[in-house]
């Protein structure tokens, strides 16, 4: 039998191989962008959620016949896979409007590409008691047109139990992100994102199976000897590809903790197991920390940098970062524009800053390997 | 005496040119620039074989070597990396202890940095993957205007109306060049633009990185008197410049080699 270890890397290297084989012994999947499509919503009819990823080592040949080569590579690489077929197994396509690419993501890929069943959320901006009504309406919309497409009834109780399996599954990323607290780390930046990105395309009860497997592996490796590296916070976007973690790990650091899209933004918080399931997840689903939503201001600056920050604060905190490093898939206006606040804030806490945009692509690494270098030097 | 000399190289293999120096000490006593060609490893072998002839030593008599640059990576020499920036702020910490901020126009990126008093760096930036704030846009207009690198600078002094370019973007201003051309604007004026459109850039990089005096500029964008001149008068000071201002990084890494030597040897001496 292969090591927990060993088929972490084999999902993670072939993506969407275990959702093709799911498919062929009937199972429903459905590709979804972002991290406010529920997952449990998408289980409790019986199907597999499947979160659509890009290929940063793969050049966009395709797409920019199609769509302006000036608009997020992460959307245009996944994309390009979809024209070349490669998320031909999708039975359905599910889009929010996230932010505006993915929004406008939607139509070229229904328009080009159409699943079997297709549907946008409408994600309200400003967060809010009205804005998770709104959400929960477009929720129950979700569930109303995937009740039509597959020609069956949800069933509560399903999605009740949906929620306490996607809670455990939290549970269980939270439990091995805590073996990155020590000096060094249980575990590395390196192999939490090659965890990540391998459950991300395969049923909740199977990564967890595989979590529990992995920790009992990491957990009776020798331990290391304390080597003072600096320790690394990462915020930013998209990265399913191991490669810019990885170039910092051995550029001389540890990647300890992360705000990012693929890492904590998605699974961090339970959801609260209300009477109504669909309560608590339209309030949990809304109120994660994409860049893209904005909190109500409140009175003074440091109040409000407080208020929007504050859990980046803990994270960093908790995890002892020495620095933070904002990673950002280019053109991501939502995080660009929401840099310089969080860099402030950060530099408050006397966390140094470095800002790199790069093209989604492997290929771009070896140019920022000088950033990171002089970033370490500096923490160093 | 030679024998009880200690001796420290610094290898900066930079993407226009690659670069060495050799300390006797903390006194440069040998230094080389050849262009960086097809084949880093084997310029990076032959400058140095050529600047420790120059030192008359020999590679084992190294006490310390550190390599820098882009080209690092493909060094053939076993010696530890340290990144240019580092490199840089060390160079004119030493060559200007009263250095605050590091301006470094390359053949591939700027980079602006805030140093401390000891010569580390405080914060830095990058300009993107953008040929406008590099030395490459002077080159590309350069070879369009058919003047020589090293008459750049003094040929831009001459300039009494520069041209304005409506774009930030090198690919553009090489065909905005072209027109100007076509509309009978000189060579010089041509030239004073670009140094403008540089210096605008650069003071943007310098107020994102907080800039303190003193500036100094170094880098191949060094050795173009023209921006130098272009910079201070974006930022209304006056910009310090080494005498051999390509040099700088990889002086500044024969420096953190002795540096690094003697951390490791707490006794030792030079």
């Amino acid at each position: 039998m292969m090591t927990a270890s060993e088929q972490v890397e084999k999902l993670y290297v072939e993506r969407g191989k275990r959702a093709r084989e799911l498919r062929k012994k009937g199972k429903k999947i459905i590709g979804y962008f972002c991290c406010f499509v529920p997952d449990e919503i998408i289980t409790a009819f019986d199907m597999v959620p499947y979160r659509i990823q890009g290929s940063q080592s793969e050049p966009i040949d395709q797409a920019d016949a199609y769509i302006e080569p000036m608009a997020c590579p992460f959307a245009r690489s996944s994309f390009n896979l979809a024209l070349k077929g490669r998320y031909d197994f999708l039975d359905g396509f599910v889009a929010p409007h996230s932010c505006d690419t993915i929004e406008r993501m939607y139509h070229i890929w229904l328009h080009n590409k159409p699943s079997s069943f297709n549907h946008l959320i409408n994600v309200p901006h400003m967060l809010g008691s009205g804005s998770t009504s709104f959400y929960r309406s477009e929720l129950a919309y979700f569930i109303k047109s995937l009740e039509d497409w597959s020609g069956r009834k949800l069933d509560p109780d399903r999605l009740k139990d949906a929620v306490r399996l996607y809670n455990r599954r939290r549970a269980l990323l939270r439990e091995l992100y805590e073996l990155r607290k020590t000096d060094p780390p249980q575990v590395s930046g390196t192999e939490i994102t090659r965890v990540l990105v391998a459950g991300m395309g395969i049923p909740a009860e199977e990564h967890i199976a595989l979590l529990e497997r992995y920790m009992k592996e990491i957990k009776v490796r020798p331990v290391p000897k304390a080597d003072k590296l600096p320790r690394i916070f990462i915020w930013g976007n998209e990265i399913d590809d191991i490669a810019f973690i990885n170039l910092v790990e051995e550029s001389g650091a540890q990647v300890v903790m992360d705000d990012l899209c693929t890492g904590t933004r998605f699974f961090w918080d339970d959801v609260p197991e209300t009477k109504d399931p669909l309560d608590g997840i339209a309030a949990r689903y809304l109120n994660i920390h994409c860049p893209r939503s904005n909190v109500p201001q409140m009175e003074t600056r440091e109040k409000d940098l407080g208020n929007r920050y504050g859990y980046i604060g803990q994270f960093v905190k908790d995890w002892g970062a020495d620095g933070a490093i904002f990673y950002i898939v280019r053109y991501c206006d939502t995080c660009e524009l929401e840099g310089p606040d969080l860099r402030e804030y950060l530099n408050s806490m006397n966390i140094p800053v470095l800002m790199v945009e790069d093209d989604y692509s492997t290929s771009t690494i070896g140019q920022l390997r000088t950033r990171v270098q002089a970033f370490l030097e500096m923490l160093g | 005496m030679s024998g009880t000399h200690r001796y420290y190289a610094g290898l900066d293999m930079g993407s226009a040119s690659i670069k060495a120096a050799v300390l006797s000490g903390h006194r440069l006593i040998a230094s080389e620039i050849v262009a960086s060609g097809g084949k880093y490893s084997d310029t990076a072998r032959k400058i140095m074989g050529g600047v420790l002839a120059k030192a008359g030593i020999s590679e084992d008599r190294l006490d310390g070597m550190i390599i820098t640059g882009l080209g690092a990576e493909s060094a053939p020499f076993d010696a530890p990396q340290v990144s240019d920036i580092s490199c840089h702020a060390m160079g004119c910490h030493c060559l200007f202890p009263s250095t605050r901020t590091v301006i470094d126009i390359g053949g591939q990126f700027t980079k602006v940095a805030r140093i401390t008093p000891q010569g580390r760096i405080a914060d830095f930036l990058m300009s993107e993957k953008c040929a406008t704030g590099s030395g490459r846009f002077l080159q590309v207009i350069a070879r369009i205007l058919q003047v020589k690198l090293e008459d750049i600078g003094p040929l831009s002094m001459t300039s009494k109306h520069p041209v304005e370019f409506s774009t930030n973007c090198a690919v553009f201003a090489e065909s905005e060049t072209v027109s100007r051309i076509a509309e009978g604007a000189k060579a010089a004026d041509i030239l004073a633009g670009v140094h403008h459109a540089m210096a605008a850039k650069v003071a943007m990089l310098l107020k994102r990185v907080k800039m303190e005096p003193d500036v100094v500029l170094t880098g191949g964008g060094g050795e173009d008197e023209g921006l130098a001149l272009a910079i201070g008068d974006a930022l209304s000071l006056k910009i310090l410049v080494p005498d051999k201002p390509r040099l700088t990084a990889a002086f500044g890494a024969a420096y953190l080699a002795r540096e690094q030597h003697f951390r490791s040897h707490e006794n030792h001496s030079d």
